[in-house]
């Protein structure tokens, strides 16, 4: 609670088609202090990530329209540079993508449902902090 | 009587021996055939001729007018059977019409009774002291019927000669040559001198020149291997020769020598006169032998042109014959080798199998050739049984006519070998005639026959080596096709296993969803902060909660074991020591030791380092889950030891020691099985329950390790899981 005026500073944008899971996500993250931004789908992530500044992005591989992947080759294509580091929290365990993923310059990885509550505000720490990284692939 | 006298008698007897000789031979070669019958009419009518002729010109005869005629009347009869022998040669049937013969002989036993009549010859005047007929008029009617039946002889042989080829022309040209050389020697050397001079000295040499007629015609018919006359009359002459020379040398010798003698001491027979001779009639007879050689060489150079050495020829054909498996080339390879050496313009040899024709290899002049494969089948079964039953073999001039001697006669064949291989029929060998008109000889046909079973074995060789390429290439093709199968199974099969790869992907994916809104919302309600809640529902919230994360763990954990089973893991490797990656779970696991009063002991590291290549990552779960089993299985108060060591010369042992219920020697082979689940543990730790995969999964990522697990126990005392890694070095501190 001490550094709760820096965190208040921070933007992250959570990119989630699950709507408990955002919700989830969204209000976790407020109640820290966070200034939270959320995308629905692949093309609101693009546009949002493409438009606005982030700290961090949560970014879900499997999303309506376009997937997180895309969203990434998108963004990579137009050269566009992004600001904040992106993390993948999703469910999907593929090695495959995750190694794109990786390829495109991914910060870390998550599995959603391995981690509590508590455990993704000490992961959102760390990545702001540019602390750790964990790809652990489970 | 005199030396010429002698001499004609001589001649005269010799030519009669050798005549009837011939003619007997001859008709019984083959009693049935009218050619050689009307050879044996007419060698009989001219011996008997002949000795009339003889009679009839020795001046001494009494009746010598009746000779003269009988002489006419019976070269009558001999031309008569000239004519009648020209017109069926070499035919076995009589070929002449009924009215034809009925007319012939009536014409000429006209003739031949005018012979004996005064019309022909009147009476005998005598010249010089020879007897000397007086023709009368009726001479011209004989002499136009002798020169008509033989010029018309002639002119059939001709004509047959000009018709017909091979053997059959070589010997109507050998006939013919018998016929004009014996006619021409008449003309010259007896008709014309005597018409001429009214005497010849040339009249006791008429049966030489019939002998030269019925040498050809005989040996022309006969040809066979088995009265080889050419073999005869090189012997003969090479004896007559050695005959004159020993015996003029020897007289002429002996006669100087005695004149010798003689001169010297004329009035004495001395013992020398004797000795002499003697001893120069020893020394010819020493080189009797020698001289024999001698001549028989010279002979031989000039009957046998085109001889071989069977020998020589036999060994060029067995090295052939090892030399190559190739059924085309050793065919090929065989027949040129006795194309050349026997002179044959056609050869083949022919496989059969099952009545039928399965290859033919053929060599020389194939032109003109019917290949009529049933005849040919046919031809090669009755060489097989040949009528000739000791010999597997037919040759045309031994056979008499039939069905077989025609199929060869219209294939131009003459010889045909069987092959057989273990009795068993396998084809044949053809052999055309010779170039040169002759007959294979007994030594070509010895020669064949010791050759065929050699050929036939070859051969059989051959064909099973064809039989085993055919074979090889028939399998490859098999492996081919069976390979291409597979491809396109495994090509398949990858497609499924990547289909089933991302259903698995996906359906993780689709279940951890709403696991993890269940998860994380149970987590908040648990740990809502400033709210306390009921004993009771946060008991129920906890419950659901370590259910959810058990579903959790099973869903990663079948996901793992799908990985490991498609091969899918990949080890990030990386030198470690083993020592931290324990400690560190060890660290992890002590809370839940201590809480439930655990004697927790981590041995073996104080001082070593065990550096490994390993996946810390996944070591790291291994682990986890072996001390996490046995915290799970061990009771409160009781003891839990993880040592590290060495384990023979390059491997680290971790054991996990602890004083569990222990797992009976029955349950031991289901430990790293997939969804083990062992009776008692689960009756009695229901409350904690794992997967059922983590063994399954540590030990098949040990093993990815180079490693193994291994695990001791006993009921009631407890349990000793071993983690064996392969080490790249140890330290120690």
């Amino acid at each position: 609670m001490a550094d709760q005026k820096t965190q208040s500073t921070k933007k992250i944008l959570v990119v989630e088609d699950e709507e408990y899971i955002r919700d989830l996500y969204v209000q976790i993250l407020q109640k820290e202090g966070y200034l939270v931004d959320a995308a629905t789908d692949g093309e609101e992530a693009y546009m949002k990530i493409s438009k606005k500044e982030y700290d961090l992005i949560l970014l879900d591989i499997i999303l309506p329209k376009i997937d997180g992947l895309q969203v990434l080759e998108k963004l990579r294509k137009e050269a566009k540079k992004i600001s904040a580091p992106v993390v993948l929290l999703t469910n999907l365990s593929q090695e495959v993508v995750v190694a794109k993923a990786m390829d495109y310059g991914v910060r870390g990885y998550m599995v959603k449902s391995d981690l509590t509550p508590s455990d993704i505000l000490t992961e959102v720490r760390g990545y702001l902090n540019g602390e750790h990284v964990r790809t652990q692939l489970k | 009587m005199n030396v010429f006298e002698i001499i004609g008698l001589i001649i005269l007897s010799f030519a009669l021996i050798v005549n009837l000789f011939l003619v007997f031979l001859v008709y019984l070669r083959n009693p049935a055939s009218a050619t050689h019958k009307l050879f044996t009419f007419l060698g009989i009518s001219l011996s008997i001729w002949l000795v009339i002729f003889y009679i009839s010109s020795q001046p001494t005869s009494r009746d010598i007018l009746w000779w003269m005629k009988f002489s006419l009347f019976f070269a009558t009869l001999m031309s008569a059977a000239l004519y009648l022998f020209a017109s069926v040669l070499p035919k076995n049937t009589m070929i002449l019409k009924r009215q034809h013969i009925i007319s012939f002989t009536v014409i000429t036993v006209v003739v031949m009774g005018l012979t004996l009549t005064q019309f022909v010859f009147e009476r005998v005047e005598y010249i010089n002291n020879a007897p000397n007929p007086v023709a009368a008029p009726g001479i011209i009617i004989f002499l136009f019927y002798v020169l008509l039946t033989n010029f018309y002889a002639l002119i059939v042989l001709y004509k047959k000669y000009k018709a017909a080829s091979g053997l059959i022309k070589n010997q109507l040209s050998l006939i013919m040559i018998g016929v004009l050389v014996m006619h021409g020697l008449l003309i010259t050397t007896i008709t014309l001198p005597v018409a001429l001079f009214n005497q010849s000295p040339f009249i006791s040499l008429v049966p030489i020149y019939t002998l030269i007629f019925i040498l050809l015609t005989a040996y022309s018919i006969l040809r066979h291997r088995f009265l080889d006359i050419r073999l005869i009359v090189a012997r003969a002459v090479a004896y007559v020769f050695l005959l004159l020379f020993i015996g003029v040398g020897y007289i002429a010798f002996l006669f100087d020598l005695a004149i010798l003698i003689n001169r010297d001491k004329p009035n004495r027979q001395t013992v020398q006169g004797l000795i002499v001779p003697a001893i120069i009639a020893l020394l010819f007879a020493i080189s009797f032998q020698p001289l024999r050689r001698f001549f028989e060489k010279i002979t031989n150079k000039f009957l046998y042109k085109d001889k071989y050495d069977p020998n020589t020829l036999l060994w060029d054909l067995s090295r052939i014959m090892a030399s190559t498996l190739s059924l085309a080339e050793l065919s090929k390879k065989i027949l040129e080798k006795l194309q050349g050496a026997i002179k044959i313009n056609y050869g083949a040899i022919v496989l059969t199998r099952h009545s039928s024709i399965i290859w033919v290899g053929g060599a020389g002049n194939t032109s003109n050739r019917p290949f009529k494969g049933k005849d040919i089948y046919e031809l090669i079964h009755a060489s097989n049984k040949s009528q000739n039953e000791k010999e597997n073999i037919l040759i045309f001039e031994e056979l008499s006519e039939s069905k077989t001697k025609n199929i060869m006669r219209e294939h131009n064949i003459t010889v045909v070998l069987p092959l057989i291989v273990r009795k068993e029929l396998i084809g044949g060998i053809l052999l055309g005639e010779k170039s040169s008109g002759e007959i294979y000889s007994s030594e070509d046909i010895d020669l064949l026959k010791i050759f065929a079973p050699e050929v036939a074995v070859a051969v059989k060789n051959s064909l099973s080596y064809e039989e085993i390429k055919r074979f090889n290439i028939t399998l490859e093709e098999e492996v081919k096709r069976a390979t291409e199968r597979l491809r396109k199974a495994n090509t398949k099969l990858k497609e499924l296993d990547n289909l089933k790869d991302e259903f698995v992907s996906i359906a993780s994916h689709e279940l951890r969803t709403p696991m993890t809104a269940v998860k994380s919302y149970l987590w908040m309600a648990i740990n809502q902060p400033g709210q306390t809640l009921k004993n009771q529902l946060k008991k129920y919230l906890e419950i659901s909660y370590s259910s959810t994360e058990r579903l959790i763990r099973l869903v990663n954990d079948m996901l793992m074991v799908s990985r490991i089973e498609r091969n899918k893991i990949e080890l990030k490797l990386e030198t470690i020591n083993v020592c931290d990656i324990v400690k560190m779970v060890y660290d992890e696991l002590k809370i839940s030791a201590d809480e439930k009063h655990i004697d927790f002991k981590l041995l073996g590291c104080e001082t070593n380092r065990y550096n490994i290549k390993a996946d810390k990552e996944k070591l790291r779960e291994v682990f986890q889950n072996i001390v996490g089993n046995a915290l799970k299985f061990t009771p409160e108060k009781g003891k839990i030891t993880i040592n590290l060591k060495m384990s023979g010369q390059n491997k680290v042992a971790t054991t996990i020691t602890d004083t569990g219920p222990g797992i009976p020697k029955e349950d031991m082979s289901k430990l790293f099985q997939k969804f083990s689940r062992i009776e008692y543990s689960y009756a009695k730790h229901s409350s904690m329950p794992g997967t059922g995969l983590g063994l399954y999964i540590s030990k098949q990522i040990v093993g990815l390790h180079n490693g193994d697990i291994t695990v001791e126990s006993e009921v009631d005392v407890g349990t000793t899981f071993s983690v064996l890694l392969p080490i790249v070095s140890t330290d120690r501190r």
